[in-house]
Order: C-alpha cells, then structure tokens, then sequence
C-alpha cells in the first residue's frame, strides 16, 4: 500500500468510516434525549427584544487545532444577551461561494460596553464545513451580520448556592454564560470541561478567570467516559467535606448522552437540570419551524422549537 | 460585509465621506455613515425609513412621493410590489423590520386539520441552496385565529393568508373557515394530491380550476394560486387559474430536490425529498415568470431566489407584478424591505415614477 495513491474510492471509504462514527455519536445522542427533554416554565424575566447588527470584528484567532475566536463589538447584543443565549451569524461570501443560510452559534462570553469601550460578544466554533469554512475568512477589521440574542437560555433557580456546569467541545460556550452569571451571584460554581484531548480543550482561562473550579474530562485518557465522569462527579459531591456537598443544580451542553448524565445526577441529588441543545436552523426566530426539538408529541400537534422554545430545556430522567 | 452579490448592500461598511455615500445610493449606505447615532444596525435601518413609507390611498394619488410603486391584486392595492414568500415569515421579525414598507405579509400555509410536521432533519444546506422540508406544521384555520392571526394582523401590513389542501375539496372549507380574517388568499397547489396518487394538485389544469372555483364561491377577497415548478404547461396552469377566477397567480415554488450526504449517500432530509430555494433556482423561474406573464392578464408575483432589487427588476422585465422574497430573508432579515426602498431609489435616480417606466428608460 506504500506510496500507493490513494483512489476516489479509498477516500469515500475513508469519509463514509468517519462519517459512520458521527452518525454513532448522533444516534447515541438521539436515544439518550429520548423522552428526556421538557419546555421550561415560564420565565419570570422577559427575553430581550432581538436585534440585528453589524458587529465589528475585534479578534478572529485560531484557539487549538480545532476552534476559532470571534470577539465581535455590538453594544445592544452585549448589553442584553442572557446567559445560553445564541446567535444567528450571517457568513459572508467567501472567494465566489455563496452561503445562504446563517450559522447559530452560542454566546460564549458577554462583555457590556464601559468606558469608552464598545459592548463585545465573543464566539467560539469549530471549522466543519462550507459554511465555518467561509467564516473562517473574515478578517480582523471586517463586519459581521449577527441577529440575536436569541432562545430561551439557563436561569438559576430562585435561592440557588451552587451549581455544576458541564459542557463538551464548543459547547462549553453554551454553558459559559452562566457561569457569568454565577460569578456575579456569587453562587460557587464546578464545571467539567470535556473534549477530545487535554490540548484542545476549550474554556479554561475563562473558567480561572470567572473563578470557576474545574474538572477535565477527555477522550484520551478515558475521563470522558459517561460511566466513568458520572462516578467521579457522585464521588466529588458526595464528599463529606463542606465545600463538595451536592450541585443545587445542574446546567448541560453538548451532547445528548451528558444531558441524559446530568438529569441522572440531578434525580440522584434531587436537583434541576437544564440541558442546551443543539439543531439545524435557517431562522432563529421560530417562523421556519426548521428545528423540531426531539420531544414527543401526538403526529398531528407540532412539537417544540430547539430556537424559540429552547436551546434549554429542562432535562429529566423519564418516570416509566 | 453583507454579501456582495448585492448592489444594494454596502461594501463599504464604515464610510464617512461624502464621495462614498454618493457612490452607494441606497438606505443601508446612508445609515452606515449614521450608524454612530444609533445603537445598532436594526435602529439605524428602521431611522433610515423613507418619509412617505405608507401607501398613496389609491394608484394615481402621488402626493409630496413622486414614485408609485403600487400593484393591484384584484380589489387590493398593495403600496409596494414586494412581499415575503410564504413560510419565510413570521409575525416575529415585525420587532426586526419595518414590515409597513413591505407590500403585505404571507403566512405560513394553513391547513384544513392539524398537522405535526415532518422529522428531523427538516433542512440543509447544499451548495445549489437551501432544501426543506419542514412539512409545514399547521394548527388548522382556528387554531391559526386563535394563535397566530392576531400577531400578524398587528403588524402594518394586509395579511395574506396561505391556504393548503391535499385533495381539491380542501381549499374552500379553509378560506370559509377563515372568515373575514386576512386581506387576501394565496392557494399552495404545490401540494400531493391524495386522491391523484400524490402528483401535485397545482400541476394539473383541471384540478386548480377546481379548486379555484370553490374558493371563489365563498370568497370575495382576492384569490393567488401558488404555482409549483415541475409543471408540463406553466401557461395552462395559469390559464386554469384566471379563468376560474383568480386575480393573480404566484409563480413559482421550491423544486423537489433530494440532497444526500456526501460521505454516505445517505439522504440529509428526514423527509429525504424536499424543496430546492434560492438564487440558483432563478434562471428556471424567470422562464416560468416569463411563459405565465404571456398567458395571463391578470398579474403574475414571482417567487424564486429574489436576494436583490436587480432581482426583481429581472422578474418585472419578464413581466411579473410583484415579487416574493423567500430565502433571502434567512440570513438577511431586511431583505424584502431594502429590495422596496432600493426600488424606490432607482426610479428616484432616473427621475421616472414607475418601475414600467424605469425598466422603459434602461431600454432606451
């Protein structure tokens, strides 16, 4: 095989092996929400009114091998965005491919204007298509069309004390608005960081910078595992020690199988658990009814909306 | 950095000087040099409204605003040819943009029963455009009245309401049902006839005359057939339609199009068939646009990859009326809107009040 080119045949072969393990993760995903997911009540703090802008691009950087950093300067977004809120990102055309529809993508941090200083958002994604791809292009300097913020997003419960935030890949920017939050309650906060690698994983200087005690979680090393991080986070707060009593609640994103550990967790500590979920959309708004939310529902009554129901639900372990 | 295939948008997002402005004779480019005075980029556009944004009462009216940019559907008259293709619009971006300088809303289809929608995933995105296949959930005509007409009727704009069916006999119990409510009715014929083994109703003459005649029936309000693309005879069609008694026809749909997963061969849409939008599919529906403008008289809206008033000024030089903009929308929710005061500014450009007259003076 050495040296041997490789045929179109080798690399659909390649691509389809690969593509077979994401539709394994999606799957396992797909089951671990099964029955899992509800609406949230009513929130007693009404959504900010979205916007559109176009948002000055501050920083656009490389984060690891697989991310990119957008800081982004729009005064009203950042002023208004709750915690788990996202956006909608209009990619720009990128040498003569045209992108239609727009990207949603989670507000990773929240910087309000002060001083003289514009209000910024920051993002974080990773570069996995025609779409990410074109927006990897945009430079320092340019403009970006953003529409938001948009969705339902986390809300500490009245009272809350302590929290455990788990994010994996890029959706620890899902989780990070609340650890904003948090910060600002002074309610003591645990996130796990989970990803592929100890090297690529995102949200640690903003975790030491919010204050935010941290426990990684990767894929190389096995921590990752369901099984495995759900023993170790049962054996970290059900510690006898003061400071490592039980979550008052827990808040998810970024894969299926962690919302379903999360609700596992919540039931055996007897607290809430929100979940961000993630789905194709073209609108955000909740008018294209593209992003039915994987809730049960009788065939002639249409579900929930991931954008305008969600991204966060509450996440629950059936009653069988 | 909105996209450049747009002469209407801005390439220059940040200029200031008096020479950039004049180069780019549009709302965006004045509020650009604004945009210090307002918060952010929605505020700005709503402030760069045009002063006279509402509808001169009747054609001929021209008031302090040289320019009539109005059409008339039957006994309606819309104060701008420019309008949101259904299910590209929802009474959520009245807050986004100043719907009163579109010509009227269109709501999503309304359905006689109650339906969920289709599976996930419900849409993609190839490099040919967007493909969906939402299944266009519905709540039938009252839960429609009780839940989603009041929002759009607040907006200030008429409300043209969708109407679907999957058997001929589907159409009219609907708009009876609507009552009074909406300024206007477009019929999606682009839907599976059940009693024809699912080719669509709107592809054969015979089926829209039908379902045309029954809504006209219970209906004095003005009747649109939404045409779909895969049709032997678009003119037949429209003839059907016109003769049975609509006021206008909308040509066209998103083409049935069935996107596979690159790496899988597998396809990408819970549904696996769904409908092709946007600017690809252009070229197709101008020569439909074109082919119905000839069969018919009463007017034609076209509806397919309208992103930019050169866009639409295509359409009307191929004969349409008015104009639907679907797609667009998505990634650029004041597009409908800029592609009206662009529309606008170009006849103000070439001193004409018209945009038969501004299509006449680009082709002296």
């Amino acid at each position: 095989m050495r040296g041997a080119p490789a045929t179109p045949t080798d690399v659909f072969l390649r691509g389809r092996a690969a593509a077979a393990q994401a539709r394994a993760f999606a799957e396992a995903d797909e089951r671990a929400l099964d029955g899992l997911v509800s609406v949230r009540p009513r929130s007693a703090v009404p959504r900010p009114q979205p916007v559109w802008d176009d948002a000055e691009v501050l920083v656009h950087e490389a984060v690891g091998e697989r991310y990119r950093r957008l800081v982004l300067a729009s005064d009203t977004i950042a002023a208004t965005a709750q915690a788990g809120q996202f956006l909608m990102v209009t990619v720009p055309p990128n040498a003569g491919d045209t992108i239609l529809l727009p990207r949603p993508m989670a507000i990773h941090r929240r910087r309000p204007a002060h001083g003289g200083a514009a209000g910024t958002v920051e993002l974080i994604y990773g570069v996995v298509g025609r779409g990410t791809r074109a927006l990897a292009a945009v430079p320092v300097g340019g403009t970006l069309q953003l529409t938001g913020p948009l969705g339902r997003g986390f809300e500490f419960p009245c009272g809350a004390g302590s929290a455990l935030l788990i994010g994996r890949g890029v959706g620890i920017c899902g989780v990070m608005g609340a650890a904003e939050d948090a910060a600002v309650a002074g309610i003591r906060t645990t996130m796990v960081l989970s990803g592929r690698s100890a090297a690529q994983l995102l949200g640690r200087i903003d975790s030491a910078e919010l204050g935010v005690r941290v426990i990684e979680a990767t894929d190389d090393d096995g921590s990752s595992d369901v099984a495995t991080l759900g023993e170790r986070l049962r054996g970290h707060f059900d510690s006898a020690a003061p400071d490592r009593t039980p979550p008052d609640v827990v808040m998810v994103c970024g894969a299926g199988v962690l919302a379903r550990l999360a609700a596992e967790l919540g039931a055996h500590w007897g607290v809430p658990v929100q979940a961000s979920l993630e789905a194709h959309m073209a609108c955000g708004l909740g008018y294209c009814h593209g992003c039915a939310a994987p809730v049960r529902t009788d065939p002639s009554v249409e579900g929930p909306l991931v954008c305008a129901d969600g991204p966060v639900f509450d996440a629950a372990i059936p009653i069988v | 950095m909105v996209p450049v295939r747009d002469d209407t948008t801005i390439p220059v997002a940040r200029a200031t000087s008096a020479d950039a402005r004049a180069a780019i004779p549009d709302g965006r480019a004045v509020l650009a040099v604004a945009r210090a005075a307002f918060p952010d980029a929605r505020a700005a556009f709503f402030a760069a409204a045009p002063p006279h944004p509402a509808a001169p009462p009747h054609p001929g009216f021209l008031g302090a605003d040289t320019v009539d940019l109005s059409v008339r559907i039957g006994s309606l008259t819309l104060h701008t040819p420019v309008m949101p293709a259904s299910g590209c619009f929802g009474p959520e971006l009245g807050a986004l943009i100043p719907v009163a300088e579109l010509g009227a809303t269109v709501t999503k289809t309304v359905f006689g029963s109650a339906r969920g929608g289709n599976p996930v995933h419900r849409l993609t995105e190839i490099p040919a455009g967007m493909v969906n296949s939402v299944g266009i959930p519905s709540h039938g005509p009252a839960g429609y009245l009780a839940a989603l007409h009041p929002r759009y009727a607040a907006l200030d704009a008429p409300t043209i309401i969708s109407v679907g069916g999957h058997r001929v006999g589907e159409y009219a119990p609907v708009v009876a049902a609507l009552g009074e409510h909406g300024a206007a009715y477009e019929l999606n014929v682009s839907c599976p006839n059940l009693d024809r083994d699912g080719t669509d109703i709107g592809s054969d003459p015979a089926a829209i005359r039908e379902v045309v005649a029954a809504v006209r029936l219970v209906t004095d309000k003005p009747i649109i057939v939404k045409l779909p693309v895969l049709v032997a005879s678009i003119a037949a069609c429209a003839r059907a339609a016109e003769q049975a008694g609509a006021d206008a026809v909308c040509v066209a749909n998103s083409i049935p199009a069935m996107p596979l997963d690159a790496q899988t061969r597998r396809p990408v849409l819970g549904n696996v068939i769904g409908g092709l939008s946007g600017p690809s599919i252009k070229p197709i529906v101008l020569r439909l646009v074109w082919l119905a403008s000839r069969a018919v008289q009463i007017p034609v809206i076209a509806c397919g990859g309208v992103e930019t008033v050169d866009d639409a000024l295509d359409y009307f030089s191929v004969g349409a009326s008015a104009v639907q903009v679907g797609t667009a929308s998505f990634a650029r929710p004041f597009a409908a809107v800029e592609i009206v005061r662009g529309l606008r500014q170009r006849c103000l450009d070439s001193g004409v009040g018209s945009i038969r007259e501004l299509l006449e003076s680009e082709a002296d």
